[in-house]
Order: structure tokens, then C-alpha cells, then sequence
């Protein structure tokens, strides 16, 4: 068996896709474009597929990434690449295909950019990014069946910007991945809404890009032997 | 437009929906969109921000169309329909809808009865439409609503109320065995409650049960060549992506060629689950051997009634002997769930019918003792019978709320402690009970329900019995009343082309607990169905 990365985009009306949702439309991609996913071992085996960053629904994702294992007489050519854009839903789009070898790849996301939009005057929202970045510290209270957690935004969200768009004004900053995981985009913009005194809902949430650790090396996506048209 | 009253999750694995839509788009001049009911948070947002009910595929307002059609499956989704001709911005009463606004056509199994939806319709379809669809869309290309109308009640099936006079006779799609399953469904990309390829390998069951209205309303039975069913698997598993197939119909273990389809599709895809939608008790252990080969994990059986008496007086004929051997096969063939269904309510039913279910529960589970070695997940599944038009319970009492619930009772204070039992909502079938039989009028109930508040009556969570009890005194209404039915008002409507001697004749034999062979068995029953074109269909 093989191990393949997909790089994919999800966006349109794909975006409201919720996880599993996303990852049983890749699976059936692959099924409509005659590319077989390995099964797992068992009672019930289940296709050897997985996404290891979840979008949130609602959010589009520019550069998102599927760990597929394939048998080994699958080529991870243009034409199986063709092939699974063909048969791919609206709005998922398979970007490259990228052969890893017999290694499964565990890859962890280190640093996550977004962006979004806010409904707000453009003075207050970017008064209150530059207020992100000069204080210190935001601490925020994430409440959860699991209990309350106190974490600091500082420690997780940097590169925060305001950048004026056609119709408004849009919100870029990157997420950094811990030991502890990370923040949550609707964490830092409930904080910046705060501060611009409007209420916290983002339009168009985009994962534009994702730096992964725990790849091959040399075989990320658009590196290694990597199939992107 | 093509609609089904629940939310898109229910509506997509509708396989009735998927025939419209795939027949209207593919062999008539229209173009059909679909529509599902919001789920009540979002129509609340929807009502806020001004936003009308959208299609799926062009996201235009759903009111815009020429003919809005509702696929309505059961009683409890009426209120839905209100709520998105409500939601769409299109008048609830037919007679108050202009020029502008769509012909909304009412369809499927739940017309067997229209009254309690008729003044919210403008026509309803009786039976089965796949060869009508055409003539519905050249009905539509008369000039103005009134001719629109004038020309769809010309349409055979079609009842316009004010304009079709007497009785509509239920229409057969009589090409169903010559003619190929849907082959090009909708995909969904959400998770849908049957998230698998379907064929649709018979229509028509003719088991016979009383109690069952589908049982009687799609008569006769037709069977498709198992080429075709084969062939539409492959089909459909390459085109959808899907890794399960179901063959689908009423009673699949009845369908003459299931052991050939089966082999045949799993000799083509190994890797591929084909399901069947239910399994006969009478040759279970011997459909167990043939059909669940390599599968595992939980499998229903339907006994229905506890005891041997009520069996036969519903027609369902299962004995002692081959429920403990089907138990026993389940247990033998490697599943570790079994799952029980019956009804409770059933006409004639006494204590003693409901104490037989939980003696049964007893037996199942000692079977899976003994074979599974604690394996085993054992449950029941209860739901309250409600009595449906055009069967031969169609005039009997529903047995009434106080009744359930002391039964309901009895059942989970008799029940061995090691099964787990689920219960219907006696308060939902309740409701389900007063508009199965519902006459001219009962649209009324229907329209202050909803005004209350009623949605989604079908959710446990969503179901609200204060606005259907609400609805009830305001008009005077006894909800589930349990007095027998008398006259039957959905006849002056529907023919559903059975004839009421059969009918009579059952209920006799039910009362003598007498059995009805199967006609495709055994001699002909004389249900009145056969004839003028109209003829079973099975393979030889």
C-alpha cells in the first residue's frame, strides 16, 4: 500500500460541510473517479482516509489536506489527478496529488493564516487590531463541556492586520499550533468585535494557508513527487 | 418544484422525490428544483431577515415556480407543509392564491386520505406518477391558473377539489418492470438517514398484512428483471461513489430474484455492502445464510404481535417455532445486535398480547445468552398502531391514549431487565390518529396547530402537544378519539382500486383469525386490484 497526500480547496457551497462530511466527499471523489482507498482491518473495515486540520463549517480552505492510503498499483499521475477533479463535488477541488511511499504521514499544523470580515466601521476595527498587537496579553475564557480554560490569545494568534477590500474591510492574522493545541478563530474575533464595540459574527472565513510539521521530507504539497495539473 | 416536508436530511433519501426529479428533469420539457423545510432556527432567521423560501439548485424563491409538488409521506409532516407555503410567501388556502403564484399538487402515500390537506392544495395526484408526469407538464402550458387547473383535472389521477367529480381511481405504473430504476440520483454531500445507492427491485407488496395501508396501496405486485436491477447497481455505485446498495421494495425477501441479484452484485464488487430493507421471519434463518454472508452488526426482525392469535388476526402468520429459529440464526451468523419491533394497539388486541411481546423479548434473550455469550445487544422497538384509510382496520377504533399508555406500562414493568425497549410517542400518535381519518374539516386543526406553533411533529424533540391540544379546544376536537369510524370520507376521493368486499372480507377473517395466502403463493384474493392493464408481475 501507498501513502498519498491531497491537497484540496474547499469553498462555495462546499464550505458548509461539516468535518466528517467533508471527508466522506473525498472519499466518494475518489470512489466516482475509480481511484480505491485501502480498508482497514476488522469487522468493519473503513477506507484509510483522513484530514488531519478540520475546517470549521462556514469556512472556505484554500490549501486543506487528506492522508490517503492507496494500493500500490494506483498511479499518482495528471490523469488520477484529472480524474478526481472530474468527479469531485461543486466547490471541493483537488489541487495535487503527492506520492509519500509506504511511511504513513502524521502531519500536525504548526502555523494556520485566515481571514474574514467583520461588520464594522474600518476606523474601529482597525483601532482594535492594533490594540491586539500592542497588548501584552488576552487572556479569554473558553468554556466547554470539558470545564472553563483560561488562555492567553497572545500565545496563539499573531500577524494581525487589517487590509480594506472591495465592500469592507478584512481581518488576516495566523494561528500557531502548541502542545495544547491552539486558539480558535471565533476566539479572536470575539475579542477584536469586543473592542470595536460590534457584534462578533465573521463573514467569509477563509484557511488560506497551512505550514505543516510531521510531513515526509522534501514531500509536502507542491514538493516531492507532487501532480498539481 | 419538488418538495418534501422535513428537513433536507429526511427529504434527500426520499427515493420518490429522487424518481420525480429524475423523470421531470430528464424525459419532460421542465426543469425541477427541490426545496426542503428549514429546520425551526433558521426559519425563525429566514422570518427576521426577510428571506423567502430559496430552491436548492438555482437559489431563486421557491413561489416563483409554475407547479409546486409535495411528496407527503405521513400525518405528521403536514404541519411542515404549512410552514413552507408560509415561509415561500405563497397563500396557505388555495382559493386565496392568484395568477402569481405556483399550483402546489399534493402526491404519495399519505393521499390516501387528502381531506385534512385538501384546502390547502390546489390538486392532489392519487398513486403512482412516473407516466403521468408528462401530460402534469403539458397541463401547465394552458394560459392562466384557472385553465392550469381545468387542464390537470383532466389528467387520469389527478383530483381538483371543486372541479373532479366523484372519486379518482389510484394509478399503476404498469411499465415498472420494463423501465430502469433511477440511474443518475442526487448525491448528497451531507450525510443523509439512508446514505446509500438505492434500486428499487419490486413495487408492490402482497403479504397481506391488515394492519399495513402500503401494503394495499401499491398493489399490485411487479418485479424488475434482475439485468436490470444488476446493472443499475453497477451503475449507480460508480456514479454516486457509494459503497453500500440497497435493493429496495416493500418486502425484498419477497423479490423472486434476490438470490441471483445478490450474488451477482457481490461476485462484481466484493467490496460492497448490499442491504436489504427487511427480512421475513417465516424464512429468515434460511435469508440469513443467503444474504448476510460476511455482514455483521444489528438486524430487525418484525414479529409485530406477542402472541400467536394476534399474529393471525393481522395476517402476519409467524410462528413460535420460526421467531426462536430466526433469533437463533441471527445470534448463529455472527450478528451482535438484534433488534425487535412491535406494535401495541392493534385491533383486538388484550393485556395478555402485550405481556406475549415481553415473553418473546424473554425468549430472544435467552437465545442470546446461550449463543452469543453476552455479546449481544437485544432491543424493542414499540410503536402505537394507528388505523389507516383503505385497509381493512380502516373503520376500526384507535385504541386511544389512556389505552397505550397502560400498555406501555405493562410492557416495560413485564420486560426482562437486560433488553432495552423504545417507545413511540403515544402523544405524536395521537395526533397521527386524528388526521389519518380526517374529514372535510380537518384541515382546520391542521392550520390553528400550526398557527400554535406545531412543527416537525414527527421529531420527539420538536413535537409540541399543547398546540395540537390547543388547536383541538379551540375547534371542539377530540384528539385520538377511540370511538369507532363509521363513515369514510376519503372515499368520496380516492379509489384506491381495491374493492370493499376484499376489504370486509379481511376484517371477517381477522376477527376469526383466519389467514390470507399470499396471492403470488396461492390463489387470488380477489382485492379487485388485476384488470384493465393492471397485472402482477413476477419473474419466472
Amino acid at each position: 500500500m501507498t501513502w498519498w497526500l491531497l491537497s484540496f480547496a474547499r469553498r462555495g457551497p462546499a464550505r458548509y460541510l461539516s468535518h466528517l462530511d467533508t471527508s466522506r466527499a473525498v472519499q466518494r471523489t475518489f470512489a466516482r473517479a475509480g481511484v480505491p482507498i485501502a480498508l482497514s482491518q476488522g469487522m468493519r473495515p473503513k477506507p484509510r482516509i483522513s484530514l488531519p486540520l478540520p475546517l470549521p463549517v462556514g469556512a472556505a480552505g484554500l490549501e486543506e489536506l487528506a492522508v490517503i492510503e492507496v494500493p500500490d498499483e494506483v498511479p499518482g499521475s495528471a490523469a488520477t489527478l484529472r480524474a478526481l477533479r472530474a468527479a469531485a463535488p461543486p466547490g471541493l477541488e483537488p489541487l495535487a496529488v503527492v506520492v509519500v511511499g509506504d511511511q504513513h504521514p502524521r502531519p500536525q499544523a504548526r502555523e494556520v493564516e485566515y481571514t474574514c470580515r467583520i461588520e464594522s466601521d474600518a476606523g474601529a476595527l482597525r483601532a482594535a487590531v492594533e490594540r491586539y498587537g500592542s497588548e501584552g496579553s488576552v487572556v479569554r475564557e473558553r468554556v466547554s463541556p470539558k470545564g472553563r480554560r483560561r488562555l492567553d490569545l497572545k500565545d496563539y494568534v499573531a500577524g494581525a492586520a487589517t487590509v480594506a477590500v472591495a465592500g469592507g474591510t478584512e481581518v488576516r492574522f495566523t494561528i500557531s499550533y502548541g502542545a495544547e493545541g491552539a486558539a480558535r478563530p471565533q476566539e479572536f474575533i470575539d475579542q477584536i468585535a469586543e473592542w470595536a464595540g460590534v457584534e462578533p459574527v465573521m463573514y467569509g472565513l477563509e484557511r488560506r494557508h497551512i505550514a505543516w510539521q510531521g510531513l515526509p521530507s522534501g514531500r509536502g504539497p507542491g514538493d516531492g513527487r507532487s501532480v498539481s495539473s | 418544484m419538488l418538495s418534501y416536508p422535513d428537513v433536507y436530511e429526511i427529504g434527500i433519501s426520499n427515493p420518490g422525490l429522487q424518481i420525480l426529479y429524475s423523470v421531470l428533469n430528464d424525459e419532460t420539457p421542465a426543469v425541477a428544483e427541490r426545496a426542503y423545510c428549514p429546520w425551526p432556527d433558521m426559519a425563525g432567521l429566514m422570518r427576521a431577515a426577510g428571506e423567502r423560501l430559496w430552491t436548492l439548485e438555482s437559489m431563486e424563491p421557491v413561489a416563483g415556480c409554475d407547479l409546486w409538488g409535495f411528496t407527503l409521506p405521513h400525518e405528521l409532516t403536514y404541519t411542515n407543509v404549512l410552514e413552507m407555503l408560509d415561509l415561500a410567501g405563497v397563500p396557505l388556502r388555495a382559493a386565496e392564491r392568484g395568477e402569481e403564484d405556483p399550483i402546489v399538487l399534493g402526491g404519495g402515500p399519505a393521499v390516501a386520505d387528502p381531506w385534512p390537506l385538501a384546502p390547502f392544495f390546489d390538486a392532489f395526484y392519487i398513486g403512482e406518477v412516473e407516466h403521468r408526469l408528462a401530460a402534469i407538464v403539458e397541463a401547465l402550458e394552458a394560459p392562466g391558473r384557472s385553465a392550469r387547473l381545468g387542464a390537470l383535472a383532466e389528467v387520469p389521477g389527478v383530483w381538483v377539489p371543486g372541479r373532479t367529480e366523484g372519486s379518482v381511481r389510484r394509478e399503476v405504473f404498469t411499465a415498472f418492470s420494463s423501465t430502469p430504476p433511477v440511474l443518475r440520483p442526487v448525491v448528497p454531500v451531507l450525510e443523509a438517514v439512508h446514505d446509500r445507492a438505492v434500486v428499487e427491485v419490486m413495487r408492490g407488496c402482497t403479504a397481506g398484512c391488515r394492519f399495513c395501508q402500503a401494503g394495499m396501496w401499491y398493489r399490485p405486485v411487479r418485479e424488475r428483471p434482475v439485468d436490470l436491477v444488476v446493472d443499475a447497481a453497477e451503475r449507480l455505485l460508480d456514479e454516486t461513489g457509494c459503497d453500500e446498495v440497497s435493493l429496495l421494495s416493500l418486502s425484498s425477501c419477497d423479490y423472486s430474484g434476490v438470490h441471483e441479484a445478490l450474488t451477482r452484485i457481490r461476485a462484481l464488487r466484493p467490496g460492497v455492502r448490499v442491504s436489504l430493507p427487511s427480512l421475513r421471519i417465516d424464512s429468515a434463518a434460511e435469508n440469513l445464510s443467503r444474504f448476510a454472508a460476511g455482514q455483521r452488526g444489528s438486524i430487525t426482525l418484525a414479529p409485530e404481535a406477542g402472541t400467536q392469535e394476534l399474529r393471525d388476526a393481522v395476517n402476519k402468520g409467524v410462528d413460535e417455532a420460526q421467531f426462536q429459529e430466526a433469533v437463533a440464526a441471527t445470534f448463529a451468523g455472527g450478528f451482535t445486535g438484534l433488534k425487535l419491533y412491535f406494535m401495541i394497539g392493534l385491533p383486538g388486541e388484550t393485556d395478555d398480547d402485550v405481556a406475549g411481546i415481553a415473553r418473546m423479548a424473554a425468549t430472544a434473550g435467552g437465545l442470546a445468552r446461550e449463543m452469543a455469550k453476552g455479546r449481544a445487544r437485544l432491543s424493542l422497538a414499540v410503536s402505537s398502531y394507528v388505523p389507516k384509510a383503505h385497509t381493512p382496520f380502516e373503520h376500526e377504533p384507535f385504541a386511544g391514549e389512556a389505552t397505550l399508555r397502560r400498555r406501555q406500562q405493562l410492557l416495560r414493568d413485564a420486560m426482562p431487565r437486560n433488553v432495552r425497549v423504545s417507545f413511540h410517542d403515544v402523544a405524536a400518535s395521537v395526533v397521527e390518529a386524528t388526521l389519518a381519518r380526517g374529514g372535510p374539516g380537518s384541515d382546520r386543526l391542521v392550520e390553528r396547530a400550526w398557527r400554535n406553533g406545531a412543527r416537525f411533529d414527527g421529531w420527539t424533540e420538536q413535537f409540541r402537544l399543547d398546540a395540537w391540544q390547543k388547536a383541538a379546544d379551540e375547534l371542539g376536537v377530540t384528539l385520538g378519539d377511540s370511538a369507532p369510524v363509521l363513515d369514510a370520507p376519503w372515499k368520496a376521493i380516492v379509489d384506491p382500486g381495491i374493492a370493499p368486499s376484499f376489504l370486509g372480507d379481511e376484517l371477517a377473517r381477522s376477527r376469526r383469525g383466519e389467514l390470507t395466502e399470499d396471492c403470488r403463493d396461492g390463489a387470488c384474493g380477489a382485492c379487485g386490484v388485476c384488470g384493465a392493464g393492471v397485472e402482477m408481475e413476477v419473474l419466472g
